[in-house]
């Protein structure tokens, strides 16, 4: 099928964030409980418009996608986790950016 | 304008807690905190207090959190307490102990203000709290853990009180009540929560940078200092 327009595609950013939990977690860990976290706080309709996707996450740290009208509501979602596999975690986000590169170079490199 | 501080004004660290200080602390200053309130059960005091750790560009304050269940006996903690202490907070949970807490000026923060089937104020005790300079905690440890019938609840109570709080301008104290490091969240993860709850944005910031900013001004004053509204100014130009 052909690609969207690039004017057409929905606008999106990219929050960096890192794990702070008792054991390490992986990435299908944290996209679980991210979704379940914002189902619970948001509902479900509200969450399909955030549009969350976790990117990458390795070494305690990653890229969260979100739609661009909706960071507020993602933010507060990820605040909103407390556990992960049943361990106590938190996601603190480190910055927003549109695009990928953005977040990758501004927040994940030291 | 500079950029806003932000204050936890309600953290129990180690033995009410998990974690100790050092870690809260550290956490804390990670997370872009400029300052936070290690509040003590009064119930369960240790012996001696915990040495307050020393950091540059970190305030770490000594809190206590009131649990008394008889108006009188409170007012007698408060007399005792109140001088060694920078925050007062008290520990609702009961019309009677609501009520004492609000009326009293010497009081800084009455948490947890909702029992059985209501939000825990009404006109009167909103009124009693905005003449009294007493602000309500808005406490997210609770908010963050429960799901489903206990949240709903939990929320709908925390309209309730925000529609008082507009309508009476009582001020409001957004704080994480962490009992260890994991129940910490950054500055703009807590706005962006009371946000989704249905803080306004400027609402939010007043009740983690400036309300708890304008308590820890009241309680500790500038070197010249002698009593509300009288103070001795240094500088030798000022008239």
């Amino acid at each position: 099928m052909k690609r969207l327009l690039p004017s057409l595609r929905a606008k999106k950013r990219y929050l960096a964030f890192e794990l702070i939990s008792e054991e390490p977690a992986s990435r299908s860990d944290i996209v679980k409980e991210v979704i379940s976290s914002a189902s619970s706080l948001l509902g479900d309709v509200t969450t399909s418009n955030c549009d969350i996707k976790v990117l990458g996450f390795e070494k305690g740290k990653g890229i969260i996608q979100c739609s661009h009208t909706k960071v507020k509501e993602t933010r507060a979602s990820m605040a909103a986790l407390t556990r992960i596999n049943g361990k106590r975690a938190t996601l603190h986000v480190l910055g927003t950016s549109g695009t990928v590169k953005g977040a990758t170079e501004k927040f994940l490199q030291n | 304008m500079g950029k806003p501080k932000f204050y936890d004004f309600c953290v129990h660290a180690a033995p009410d807690g998990d974690s100790t200080i050092e870690e809260l602390v550290s956490l804390a200053q990670h997370f872009g905190y400029s300052g936070i309130v290690l509040a003590e059960y009064s119930d369960k005091l240790p012996g001696k207090k915990a040495a307050l750790p020393l950091i540059e560009g970190f305030e770490v304050f000594r809190g206590i959190e009131l649990v008394e269940e008889t108006p009188s006996k409170l007012h007698g903690l408060i007399g005792k307490f109140r001088n060694s202490t920078d925050v007062l907070i008290v520990h609702g949970g009961s019309e009677a102990i609501n009520r004492a807490a609000l009326e009293n000026p010497r009081v800084d923060i009455l948490n947890h203000p909702a029992f059985e089937k209501s939000s825990g104020l009404n006109q009167v005790l909103a009124k009693a709290a905005a003449d009294n300079g007493v602000a309500i905690g808005i406490t997210l440890r609770s908010l963050l853990h429960s799901r489903g019938s206990r949240r709903i609840r939990m929320l709908s109570d925390l309209r309730a009180n925000l529609e008082l709080a507009r309508k009476y301008e009582v001020p409001l104290v957004l704080c994480s009540d962490a009992m260890s490091c994991f129940d910490l969240r950054a500055p703009m993860e807590i706005l962006a929560f009371a946000e989704v709850c249905g803080f306004e944005e400027d609402e939010a910031l007043d009740a983690i940078s400036t309300v708890p900013e304008r308590i820890l001004k009241k309680n500790r004053p500038g070197p010249g200092y002698i009593r509300e509204g009288v103070e001795v100014l240094e500088g030798e130009d000022i008239f």
